[in-house]
């Protein structure tokens, strides 16, 4: 993952992490979900369990439904993953460690993000059917909102650094972490993130109220592959917190990659834990909050930063 | 053909996603079957890999029924929990029976089909087009002009006033009448335009019909029903309306995005005895912790006013009606018994209203002894007012039209769940009215 | 996926230096998938029979020219344009379909008007523009590939350019805040959720529509 090694390594390192991620979320989900249910919890059914439930829906076989469009449908699962991907690499290790660290590293992210409401949406109109659609359309309100204030957030990371590079960002938090020069930034980026990635509160695309909505018609490897790629967008979205706000790798003792390690999992554990603990915000609700409480909120933010900065 | 095998073997072990469709009398237990560890309840029939039909479904709902069947993925299979009747759908022709403990015949069953020892459930309808289209019209695209005539048998959606004053295109849907977060057979007929309700016109209630099971009350409201005739104890009854409140909390919370959250509630409901009322309190701290399912349920489905009155129950009290049939009860008023009011009347008054009743009901509970309330031809049950020829569903069932139009679908869902219908009980009465009426 | 390959190419593009025959080769190769890629998918707008699918193809075609944009080493310009249009083309495909009284777009329909007129139109300027540059004589001074071209595009824009881009900017700003003021649920006509009618033509008559 050296800035020499080949790509074909740097794949293969962020689909592995993305891998694990995946099962980590699930594992992380079903043990807060016992906790907070009440239920006894036992440490091999909950590791096991993911591993079962995908063996489940790999052997499932399925029509679809009338008059699909089935690249749409085959492509949006895969656009999602592709994203989480595309996010998580951007992600430092290390001063050198990293798949890609582009100079715009920032932008790409920002872009990734953004074509997250494509694949959702792709996925939400291509099964021809009401509540996928009605997801859809829903999640169309959401990204439009959540975009500005979730890119202000990171935005203000970069002007410490003075470099749009991931790496730089991380770079500049030697001394101070962005969560203590910027207060503001890491509450904002957690909401917003659930947001970006619809977890818990925010699963507005794929609430209950819409029996599930973008995801309503998946069965089988379809709906494996989309689970998968919601939590791999939590996963990315968590490192890249732990990377704009945390410090990625600055930390006493332990090596560097294991603090990034650390503090992902640590902002894993709390969207997890959100989504087993906050209501489904009403969209209308989400929406007002987002553009006339969020946004003017990430904007002094970028002001402060700023001001600071001179 | 290892790697299907090893699949096969590891999936035998998983939780057995089952779509459930819980028929008179099988509420509560389709609802316990949600702290089982071996099945999972899922909310759309793609995500099952096995239907379990409980309790009677009436005829009239055998085609939505096979729709859902349809619906499952490859394997699939079917299990039937309950009685064989008359004026129920037909058991489907593949189906295993149960008549006690559901749970083992249906992970069995699904072990058996992915073992191959059991074939998957065949569709039941036809699977044909509804309409042939493709070659119509000048370019092959389903009919006449740039947009065509009715392809897939669907006409072009229609220009409707949008709230912003716009003409926009409207969506018309029916929802149910398995729709997982509305009561079994409720099916509504929806004009959408984006995500806000447009119109909204509920069908029939299909339990009232011709062809549906044999009613009788369902266990949770058996003592309410019998109350109507003989005397029953407070403690009993209070028991029995915290339990359902509790109920009906774990299904809110379900459809407020909370399911572990909603299993907790459920295992307090089947815990909870009289004195408990400091758990049911704790609970609602509990929820009222974050702020958030308030903020989110704060002037939802507003029921106030004139609307509120002479409805009864907790939806009326929610707005402020003192309206309770166990104020008049000599009973309840030796335990010096008054209404829990709360004022606002929308869905976040509701719950809280529902949870300080619960807590209330357990108090009294603890402190009824052997009091017992006389028999008035009319109690109230967790629902508000029971007569023999009036329920508190047959009164809310006219509020939804307006109440629904003009609110969100995310809305529209809360304010249903927060009413609290219920077209079993509905349906009951509706049948001794009319037995009354031919006798 | 526009956003996953773009991104090593920046990564390798900005690691430059000495470019090794096999990245040269991997630079050609994504050149020619998107530039073939973006012409394919600009051709399928025209030729899909659904609103949504020709606004995602037309989203897959940018997406393969903001690619080519990265490889040219105008990272931020393309990575932006790639940004930019997902956003752009998702609620062209929403207002077409609101607007368009087809069922979320799914029902088949024809998509363009004068259609041999367009194809003439079409056919004969891609031919001119391709007669241009391949009689044109180009001037022949490669540029070293910038280092910092995120910082030079940054001082150009913010350099000598930078009134008439603040000035673009505020009238930007305070046009989105003026479309959200308007479209906000305290609107001209009231309360947005509460239904809303527009006020009568002649101020005494109280007939609406």
């Amino acid at each position: 993952m050296r800035p020499d090694a080949s790509p074909l390594v740097a794949a293969l390192a962020v689909g592995g992490v993305l891998l694990v991620g995946v099962y980590l979320v699930a594992v992380l989900d079903r043990v807060v979900g016992a906790v907070v249910a009440g239920a006894p919890v036992r440490v091999g059914g909950l590791l096991a369990g993911p591993v079962r439930a995908a063996a489940l829906l790999l052997v499932q076989r399925y029509r679809g439904t009338e008059r699909f469009d089935a690249p749409g449908w085959a492509l949006a699962p895969a656009l999602l993953l592709g994203l989480a991907a595309v996010a998580l690499g951007l992600v430092p290790l290390g001063p050198d460690l990293v798949a890609a660290d582009p100079a715009t590293g920032f932008v790409v992210f920002s872009a990734a993000i953004a074509f997250v409401m494509i694949a959702v949406f792709l996925h939400g109109w291509s099964p021809n059917a009401v509540f996928p659609l009605h997801g859809a359309y829903r999640y169309a309100a959401q990204a439009l909102s959540f975009q500005i204030p979730f890119l202000l957030a990171m935005l203000a990371t970069a002007l410490p650094a003075e470099s749009l590079s991931i790496v730089e960002i991380v770079r500049a938090q030697a001394s101070i972490w962005n969560v203590v020069r910027q207060p503001l930034g890491l509450p904002l980026y957690l909401v917003v993130g659930l947001a970006v990635s619809f977890w818990g509160p925010l699963n507005l695309p794929d609430g209950a109220d819409l029996a599930e909505g973008t995801s309503a018609e998946d069965a089988g490897v379809a709906r494996l592959l989309w689970q998968a790629a919601r939590a791999a967008m939590l996963v990315a979205v968590a490192a890249m917190g732990a990377a704009g706000f945390l410090g990625g790798w600055w930390g006493p003792w332990l090596p560097g990659p294991v603090w990034v390690l650390v503090k992902s999992v640590a902002l894993l554990v709390v969207l997890v834990a959100a989504g087993h603990l906050l209501a489904r915000i009403r969209i209308e609700r989400f929406v007002v909050v987002a553009w006339a409480v969020l946004i003017p909120l990430a904007l002094l933010n970028v002001f402060i930063a700023g001001a600071v900065l001179l | 053909m290892r790697l299907h095998d090893a699949l096969r073997w590891l999936a035998a072990d998983a939780p057995v996603p089952v779509f459930a469709v819980a028929g008179a009398g099988a509420r509560e237990a389709v609802q316990r079957l949600r702290l089982s560890e071996e099945l999972r309840l899922v909310d759309t029939p793609r995500a099952g890999s096995v239907l379990l039909v409980a309790g009677g479904i009436p005829e009239s709902l055998a085609e939505p029924l096979a729709r859902v069947h349809d619906a499952l993925p490859h394997p699939r299979c079917t299990v039937w929990w309950g009685p064989e009747s008359e004026g129920i759908v037909a058991r489907f022709p593949d189906s295993v029976l149960v008549h006690d403990d559901p749970v083992g015949a249906i992970v069995s069953a699904h072990r058996d089909l992915l073992a191959g020892r059991r074939r998957s459930d065949p569709p039941i309808l036809p699977d044909a087009d509804p309409a042939p289209w493709r070659g119509v019209g000048p370019y092959g695209q389903g009919g006449s002009g740039m947009t065509g005539g009715i392809p897939y048998g669907r006409p072009m959606a229609e220009l409707g006033p949008d709230r912003d004053g716009l003409r926009l295109d409207v969506l018309p849907v029916t929802v149910g009448p398995f729709f997982p977060r509305f009561p079994v057979g409720l099916a509504l007929d929806v004009t959408l335009a984006g995500d806000v309700v447009v119109d909204a016109t509920v069908h029939p209630n299909p339990f009232v019909a011709d062809g549906s099971p044999p009613l009788a009350a369902r266990p949770g409201l058996a003592a309410f029903v019998r109350a109507l005739a003989e005397p029953v104890r407070v403690a009993e009854l209070e028991l029995a309306r915290a339990r359902e409140h509790l109920r009906w909390l774990a299904d809110a919370l379900v459809a407020h995005g909370l399911p572990s959250l909603g299993s907790r509630v459920l295992r307090l409901a089947a815990r909870v005895g009289p004195g408990d009322g400091a758990s049911v309190r704790d609970l609602a701290r509990t929820l009222g912790w974050t702020q958030v399912l308030r903020w989110s349920t704060a002037g939802v489905g507003r029921v106030a006013g004139e609307d509120a009155r002479g409805i009864g129950g907790p939806v009326a009290r929610a707005a402020g009606a003192a309206e309770d049939a166990r104020a008049e009860d000599p009973a309840y008023r030796a335990l010096g018994f008054a209404p829990v009011l709360h004022r606002g009347g929308d869905a976040a008054d509701r719950w809280r209203q529902r949870l300080a009743e619960a807590a209330q009901s357990l108090d009294l509970a603890a402190r009824a002894g052997d009091r017992r309330a006389e028999p008035r031809g009319r109690v109230e049950s967790p629902r508000g007012l029971l007569t023999p020829e009036s329920a508190a569903t047959t009164r809310l069932l006219p509020l939804l039209p307006p109440l629904l139009a003009g609110q969100e679908w995310g809305d529209a869902v809360a304010t249903l769940v927060s009413l609290d219908l219920d077209l079993e009980e509905a349906a009951l009465v509706a049948r001794q009215v009319a037995g009354a009426v031919v006798g | 996926m526009g956003g996953a390959d773009p991104a090593g190419a920046a990564e390798r593009v900005h690691r430059g230096g000495g470019v090794a025959v096999t990245e040269s080769l991997l630079v050609d190769a994504l050149f020619w998938l998107f530039a073939v890629g973006s012409v394919l998918t600009g051709y399928r707008v025209f030729r899909t029979d659904s609103m949504v699918r020709a606004a995602f193809y037309l989203l897959a075609s940018f997406a393969g020219v903001g690619g080519i944009l990265v490889l040219l080493g105008a990272e931020f310009l393309g990575m932006v344009l790639i940004l930019m249009m997902a956003g752009e083309m998702l609620v062209m495909a929403i207002v077409m379909v609101m607007y368009m009284m087809n069922p979320a777009g799914l029902n088949p329909m024809w998509m363009v008007h004068q259609h041999r007129v367009a194809v003439a139109a079409g056919v004969g300027a891609f031919l001119v523009l391709a007669g241009l540059a391949l009689v044109a004589d180009f001037p022949d001074r490669p540029n070293p590939r910038p280092e910092m071209a995120t910082e030079q595009l940054g001082i150009e824009l913010l350099g000598d350019s930078m009134l008439v881009f603040q000035t673009a900017g505020v009238a930007l700003l305070a046009t989105m805040i003026g479309a959200v003021a308007i479209a906000s649920r305290r609107g001209r006509y009231g309360e947005a959720d509460e239904g809303s009618q527009e006020p009568p033509l002649a101020p005494e008559s109280d007939a609406r529509r």
